[in-house]
């Protein structure tokens, strides 16, 4: 899809694309004015998908490192604890997740492998970047303060997510922009609320 | 007045095959090993993600969105066996790990939700025709 322009079948354009006086839905998000722009914003939507879908490869159920020694995503997890970021999280952490953590390492392989998924097709992206927006705060919860992190690297992923929601980026050469129109034509409550999610 | 006749039944076409063209191309990542390793695929991984992957090629070149549908619920069993074989600690004779299931479900759920956009007859066959 990347390369392909679908912006004429969006509800939203360019200023200049409509003279005034033209019908245009106030809150419409306005398309970034070149194709080259939009090429940008489909390849950040890509990559941060790629992103997501090659680190799901390292959770690894049934246990997802709980052993001794602990490894993977279990030792991450138990960073929280160990190296504490935020105190309530921490307790959290040690009561109720850790404890249960086969159930808990199952939540994180399955949203962050339809992160994955669903940002590099562009499918109800703006959902997808908020989850993301989500699970970015609770990785960084856990592991802001380990050996070796970089803080700046969280900032970056979650305001990369921020951007992939403002621009609702799956709109451009993604699922989302070719299949919006036809969500925006139905009256199905299923077809609204993919508009609203897209 | 608006329908669905409105709509660029080409774009969903085209959309299709990019999604069957990814799926082949991710099969060279059976000789990517390392960082740049985004995807794990086996030689099993390989015929399955080509073989769907044709599939959905075909069915956007056709403008057959059965195909689509069918192309899309192989990814998604494709993919719920890979998670099964994993639950039990193995990547399986699929060999892949999450990130192929992963990628599976963005091809399943993908190739689906294009199959499943309602074609009149008189649009799929001007689609078929261009």
């Amino acid at each position: 899809m990347a390369g392909t322009d679908y912006a004429a079948g969006t509800d939203y354009t360019a200023e200049a694309d409509y003279p005034a006086g033209t019908d245009v839905t106030p809150d419409a998000v306005r398309l970034p004015p070149s194709r080259l722009n939009r090429a940008l914003l489909a390849i950040v939507r890509i990559g941060v998908g790629l992103l997501w879908l090659q680190n799901v490869g390292w959770k690894t159920p049934p246990n997802f490192g709980r052993g001794d020694p602990p490894g993977g995503l279990y030792l991450s997890a138990s960073y929280a604890v160990s190296h504490e970021v935020l105190r309530p999280y921490a307790w959290l952490m040690e009561r109720f997740v850790l404890p249960n953590f086969t159930f808990f390492g199952w939540m994180v392989l399955l949203v962050e492998a339809a992160l994955g998924a669903f940002l590099l097709i562009g499918l109800a992206t703006r959902f997808w970047a908020l989850i993301g927006i989500a699970q970015t705060v609770v990785i960084a919860l856990s592991v802001l303060n380990a050996p070796h992190e970089w803080y700046w690297s969280y900032s970056l992923m979650l305001l990369v997510h921020v951007a992939l929601f403002a621009t609702a980026a799956g709109r451009y050469a993604g699922l989302d922009g070719v299949l919006r129109p036809g969500w925006q034509l139905s009256r199905s409550w299923a077809a609204r609320l993919l508009v609203r999610v897209s | 007045m608006s329908s669905y006749l409105d709509l660029n039944y080409r774009k969903l076409d085209r959309a299709a095959i990019v999604l069957g063209a990814v799926s082949i191309m991710s099969a060279g990542f059976i000789f990517v090993h390392g960082t740049f390793q985004l995807v794990q695929i086996s030689a099993i991984g390989l015929v399955v993600g080509s073989v769907l992957g044709l599939l959905a090629i075909a069915a956007g070149l056709l403008a057959e969105r059965t195909l689509m549908l069918a192309a899309g619920a192989g990814f998604l069993v494709a993919a719920a066996a890979q998670l099964v074989m994993l639950s039990r600690g193995s990547s399986g004779f699929l060999g892949g790990n999450a990130s192929t299931f992963s990628l599976w479900l963005a091809l399943g759920a993908g190739l689906i939700a294009l199959g499943m956009v309602p074609r009149p007859e008189a649009a799929q066959e001007t689609s078929a025709a261009d």
